[in-house]
């Protein structure tokens, strides 16, 4: 990752949603994007030019943008139609955002346009985030990670954090994934915490 | 066999599919994949049965019809008869705020300039006491009172069109409660589609949230009503048939969403039955 001084930046076209310019580098803001946070407070998965990145979640484009300075190209799937407009101006001015409109929880809507990737980078508003990430590890090649930005609070809002960050790594391990780092993204984001996995049986 | 945006790929073999980007978007939205049987595509194949020449071009290709997939779509989400009724009911609850909190602003401005004012054993309306200080007051404060009025002016157009549009998109709920409350209680369920899937006892508490969850928590009585509060036949009833009333008009109310949603027209047996109905549990009888 980059890094000028402490502080994490991409290279890239500024101005996606008013970031701070650094010599020339695009400020990456932890508490703006969990991913940002995640390099922040914990190690991460190190993006490098020739990855291929699937993105659950991809909202208003705002961490797309970071991560898509970094890689190969970015398949970034939104439901909302909403956010669904940004996401679209961000990827006219980035050609390797791929924008697909369609449901992260049903893989099957984005089979026949997505390839094989390095990253499955989730970040949903859903009850069974862990469930989504095993089902889209189908599109993870063998010892292809996956980072999980667990929304504790989307899952039960009368569960402990702990409590529900335990059972999601239980159901990510007997789905084949190996936990390599899971951290809470304290104190940029409250009660999320970020998993990060290898897919390393086939 | 594996269908693909650009083709088909059996084994080794791809048949291309022919064709521009649009009919290709089309092909990408009929294509039915089992993850079961599902194996990612490789690109490279792409290349090798002659689709594209480089990693540029599928990609850029490959962008152009996911753009157009994710236009229609967008249009198709924004398309429905609801879509717009939200925000028009949303920014009228808005208005209703800003007007409320800047009539009594200028109010309080109003009464240091003028000592003597007070607005005790007065009936004044509040727009009136706001044209009272536009005309009694120079500069800004005169302008802001013009601007609520101005504002004031624009709510009511705005509660027109709200209401003449319920009674398009929702005939029946507006039948029996009138065009804006029907059009508030579908705001507040999110569209005509949540709404028509909420229970009765769920439409009858809609908008009384605080009071609900006072409820669930501590030992408050729960709510009798919520937003259906603000239809004539639940204030005006007597305090002891309200929460029947509300019980009963909420009861029809679901149904007539439901109606509203899969079938889009009034229904006058229903509609007939249905106030009947409702006008006797007001009279304090069931059936």
């Amino acid at each position: 990752m980059i890094r000028i001084g402490d502080v994490l930046v991409s290279h890239g076209e500024g101005g996606v949603y008013g970031e701070r310019m650094l010599q020339g580098a695009r400020v990456w803001d932890p508490f703006r994007s969990k991913l940002a946070a995640l390099y922040y407070v914990g190690t991460g998965i190190e993006l490098s030019p020739g990855m291929r990145v699937l993105y659950l979640g991809a909202a208003n484009g705002t961490t797309v943008s970071h991560a898509a300075d970094y890689v190969d190209v970015v398949y970034a799937v939104e439901f909302a139609p909403r956010p669904m407009q940004d996401l679209l101006e961000v990827a006219r001015r980035r050609k390797n955002v791929i924008p697909i409109m369609a449901d992260a929880t049903c893989p099957e809507q984005y089979a026949p346009l997505v390839e094989e990737v390095d990253l499955l980078y989730q970040d949903v508003a859903q009850p069974d985030q862990a469930g989504i990430a095993v089902r889209n590890s189908a599109y993870l090649k063998t010892g292809g990670y996956l980072i999980l930005m667990l929304k504790t609070r989307s899952v039960d809002v009368r569960k402990e954090p702990g409590e529900v960050f335990q059972e999601t790594t239980e159901t990510l391990i007997s789905a084949g994934l190996t936990v390599q780092e899971s951290v809470w993204l304290i104190p940029y984001h409250h009660d999320h915490a970020a998993i990060v996995c290898v897919k390393s049986t086939r | 066999m594996q269908s693909y945006w650009f083709g088909d790929v059996d084994g080794g073999q791809c048949t291309l599919f022919a064709g521009e980007a649009p009919a290709v978007a089309e092909r990408v939205r009929s294509i039915q994949t089992s993850m079961d049987t599902f194996v990612p595509l490789v690109w490279d194949i792409a290349v090798d049965c002659g689709f594209c020449q480089d990693r540029a071009e599928y990609i850029s290709r490959l962008r152009e019809v996911c753009f157009l997939n994710a236009e229609e779509e967008i249009r198709r989400r924004y398309g429905g008869r609801d879509t717009e009724l939200l925000q028009m009911v949303r920014t009228l609850d808005e208005m209703d705020n800003v007007i409320n909190l800047l009539s009594e602003r200028v109010a309080e401005w109003h009464q240091i300039r003028h000592p003597m004012f007070s607005r005790k054993y007065r009936r004044t309306p509040a727009h009136m006491l706001v044209k009272t200080i536009r005309e009694k007051n120079r500069g800004a404060l005169g302008m802001v009172a013009a601007q609520v009025e101005e504002l004031a002016a624009s709510r009511t157009a705005l509660a027109r069109e709200v209401s003449a549009r319920a009674n398009r998109v929702l005939p029946n709920t507006s039948a029996l409660i009138g065009g804006l409350v029907a059009a508030r209680l579908m705001a507040s369920a999110g569209g005509l589609a949540e709404l028509s899937r909420l229970p009765a006892s769920a439409v009858q508490v809609l908008g009384a949230r605080t009071a609900l969850f006072a409820h669930i928590r501590t030992k408050t009585p729960p709510p009798k009503h919520g937003l259906i509060f603000q239809h004539r036949r639940v204030h005006n009833a007597p305090r002891s048939v309200r929460g029947r009333v509300a019980r009963v008009l909420a009861g029809k109310l679901a149904i007539a969403a439901r109606i509203d949603y899969y079938r889009g027209v009034a229904a006058p047996e229903f509609l007939e039955s249905a106030q009947l109905r409702i006008d006797e549990a007001g009279k304090g009888g069931e059936p």
